[in-house]
C-alpha cells in the first residue's frame, strides 16, 4: 500500500467508523463475506484428484 | 371433554400402541378420539404457536371409515385410527401448505405428499399442519420469530423457544396436542427441536423416506421423520413411511422393517463417544447431565471407547451445499424479491447472498462430503454407534439473537481433538441416521443425547433407544399444559 492509500485509509476509518451502524447493506455484506469464508475454508481443505462429488447422475 | 367414554386427560399421553389398544378394545371410537385431538390441538396449538392448519373435515370423515373398519373387527396395524400432525412443508391434498413462509401463504397442492399417503394407507390420521420455521430456515435465520406462524414457544417454558425448523412438531408432541408428528431435518431440524422440547425424534438415513410432495431446501440433504414420545413409537411411524419412491430422485428404494429385539446385547455393541467435550459446556448443570447420560449407558454394559472426527471443514461444507441448492430451488423468490416478504432478516439477506456460490464452492463441498463418508466409514469399523449431545445447551429465549452463543461455551478451553462437536453438521452430511432422546433437565428444561449410526442401521439406533427409555423416564416427563 502506498502511502497516499495508507493515509486515505486511516482517514476514512477515523471519520467513518465511529458512526457506524449496522444497516441491511452493512448485513448482507457480511453475508456475503461468510459465503467468501465458505469458499476460502473449502479452497484450503486439499483433496485428491481422484475423489468425485458424493452424488450420481443416473441414466434411465 | 368431547366424549364420555374419554374421561380422562391420560387419554393425551398414551404410547401408539396403547392408544390402539383401547381403539380395538372399543373402549371409545376413532371419531370420538379424533375429535377429543382435534379440540386439544385447536384450543392449545395457538397457545405455542404450533399450529398451522387444523383438518377437521378430512380428518372427521377418516376417523368413521375407520369406526366401520374396527366394527367388522378388520385390525390393520399400530397405527390404524391414530392421530398425527404434520410439519407444514409436507403436502395435503386441497389445504394450504405454506411452509411456514409468508409469500406462500394460501399455496394448495392437489395430491398429498407420498409419507401422508402412506400413514392413510397405514390407517393413521392427519389432525393439523404444524408450524414450522420459514423455508426450514434455509436462509440462516436469526430469531425464534422466523415463521409466518411467529416463534414457537416451548411447552416447557412459553418463553423460551421450541427449536427449528420443525418447531410445531416438537412443541405439539411434548404438550400433547398429538401422539405423534412427521418433522423434517436438513441441518439439525429433527434433532433440535426434539431435544429443546424433551421429545423423541428420529432423522431417518438420507433416501429411506420418499420427499416427494414435501418442500425442497437441499434436494441432497432432506430428510423426513417422526418425532414421538418414545424411540417404539418412532419404530413404529418409520416402518409406515420407508419405503423406496420412484418419485423422489434421492430415494435409496430400501424397506425399513421395524425388530428391535434382533439388536444385540448391549455388551456386543461398542459406543464412539467424545467425554472431554463436555469441558466446553459453561452451564456445569447441562455438562452434569450429559455426563450422567454416558454413565447410564455404560451402566447398561455396552462398550464405551473415546473418538474424535478429523479435522474437516464440516459446517462450511453443509452450508456451501445448502446455500448452493436452496439458492436454485428458491431461485424465483429471490430473483423476483418477494423473499423480502419472509419474517427473518437474516433468511433475507443469506438467501440473497447465495446467489454469490460458485460451482467450484459447490464441487468442492460435494467433493469434501465424499471424504466425510469415507471417514465414517472407517470410524464406524471400530464402534457400532456414535453418541453424542444433541444440543448442548437448553432451549434459548424466545428473543435472543442466535448468532450469539450467549455463553454457552467455555471460550477459555482448548480441546486436543475435534471430539463429536461436528457430530450433527458431519453426520447430514454422511445421510448417517440419528435418534434424539430426552436424557434429563438443567433449570426445568430438557436436554437430549443423540446416538448416531451407520447408513441404514434405524433398528440398532431404535433398539437402544428402547433399551435406555426402559431404564429411564425423561421421555415420559410432561410440562404443566392445560
Amino acid at each position: 500500500m502506498r502511502r497516499r492509500e495508507l493515509a486515505w485509509a486511516l482517514f476514512a476509518g477515523a471519520t467513518v467508523a465511529p458512526a457506524q451502524t449496522t444497516t441491511a447493506a452493512d448485513e448482507l455484506t457480511a453475508r456475503r463475506e461468510q459465503v467468501k469464508a465458505n469458499g476460502a475454508a473449502l479452497a484450503k481443505f486439499e483433496i485428491p484428484m481422484a475423489t468425485e462429488p458424493a452424488f450420481a447422475f443416473k441414466a434411465y | 371433554m368431547p366424549s364420555k367414554h374419554i374421561s380422562s386427560p391420560e387419554v393425551f399421553w398414551l404410547s401408539i400402541g396403547e392408544l390402539h389398544a383401547k381403539l380395538v378394545a372399543k373402549e371409545f371410537s376413532c371419531q370420538e378420539l379424533t375429535k377429543a385431538w382435534l379440540e386439544r390441538l385447536e384450543k392449545l396449538g395457538p397457545k405455542y404457536n404450533a399450529l398451522a392448519a387444523l383438518l377437521r373435515k378430512p380428518s372427521i370423515s377418516k376417523a368413521k371409515d375407520i369406526d366401520k373398519e374396527l366394527k367388522r373387527d378388520r385390525v390393520r396395524g399400530p397405527l390404524q385410527g391414530i392421530p398425527y400432525g404434520a410439519k407444514d412443508l409436507v403436502s395435503f391434498a386441497k389445504f394450504p401448505t405454506a411452509w411456514g413462509a409468508k409469500p406462500y401463504a394460501g399455496q394448495v397442492f392437489d395430491e398429498h405428499a407420498r409419507v401422508v399417503k402412506k400413514l392413510d394407507a397405514a390407517g393413521s390420521i392427519c389432525v393439523g399442519k404444524l408450524a414450522m420455521v420459514e423455508l426450514a430456515g434455509g436462509g440462516g435465520y436469526r430469531y425464534a420469530a422466523a415463521s409466518v406462524n411467529g416463534p414457537g414457544l416451548n411447552p416447557w417454558d412459553t418463553g423460551r423457544w421450541a427449536g427449528g425448523s420443525s418447531s410445531g412438531p416438537g412443541s405439539a408432541v411434548a404438550a400433547g396436542l398429538v401422539p405423534f408428528a412427521l418433522g423434517s431435518e436438513t441441518w439439525g431440524s429433527i434433532v433440535t427441536p426434539a431435544a429443546f422440547c424433551g421429545v423423541t425424534g428420529l432423522r431417518p438415513t438420507y433416501g429411506l423416506v420418499s420427499r416427494a410432495g414435501a418442500m425442497a431446501l437441499s434436494w441432497t440433504l432432506d430428510k423426513i421423520g417422526p418425532m414421538c414420545r418414545s424411540a417404539v413409537d418412532c419404530g413404529i411411524v418409520l416402518a409406515a413411511i420407508a419405503g423406496g419412491d420412484s418419485d423422489d430422485p434421492g430415494s435409496a428404494g430400501k424397506s425399513f422393517y421395524y425388530a428391535p429385539e434382533y439388536v444385540r446385547p448391549n455388551k456386543e455393541i461398542t459406543i464412539g463417544y467424545a467425554p472431554r467435550d463436555l469441558e466446553l459446556i459453561a452451564d456445569r448443570e447441562v455438562a452434569k447431565v450429559f455426563a450422567d447420560t454416558y454413565a447410564a449407558f455404560r451402566e447398561m454394559g455396552f462398550t464405551m471407547k473415546e473418538v474424535a472426527l478429523p479435522e474437516m471443514p464440516y459446517s462450511a461444507a453443509a452450508s456451501t451445499i445448502i446455500g448452493c441448492e436452496a439458492s436454485s430451488i428458491f431461485e424465483d423468490l429471490i430473483a423476483s424479491g418477494k423473499v423480502e416478504q419472509l419474517a427473518d432478516q437474516n433468511q433475507i439477506l443469506g438467501l440473497k447472498a447465495s446467489f454469490d456460490y460458485s460451482a467450484r464452492d459447490y464441487l468442492k463441498a460435494m467433493r469434501v462430503r465424499r471424504l466425510v463418508q469415507e471417514m465414517f466409514g472407517k470410524l464406524f469399523d471400530g464402534v457400532d454407534v456414535l453418541l453424542a449431545p444433541s444440543r448442548i445447551n437448553v432451549a434459548s429465549p424466545v428473543a435472543q439473537d442466535m448468532d450469539a452463543d450467549a455463553g454457552i461455551v467455555n471460550r477459555g478451553v482448548t480441546l486436543p481433538t475435534r471430539g463429536l462437536r461436528d457430530l450433527s453438521a458431519a453426520g447430514n452430511l454422511a445421510g448417517l441416521p440419528g435418534l434424539s432422546m430426552p436424557c434429563g433437565f438443567a433449570g426445568g428444561l430438557p436436554l437430549g443425547m443423540s446416538v448416531v449410526s451407520r447408513p441404514f442401521q434405524e433398528n440398532l439406533i431404535l433398539g437402544m433407544g428402547q433399551r435406555y427409555q426402559e431404564r429411564t423416564d425423561w421421555h415420559k416427563r410432561r410440562p404443566k399444559v392445560d
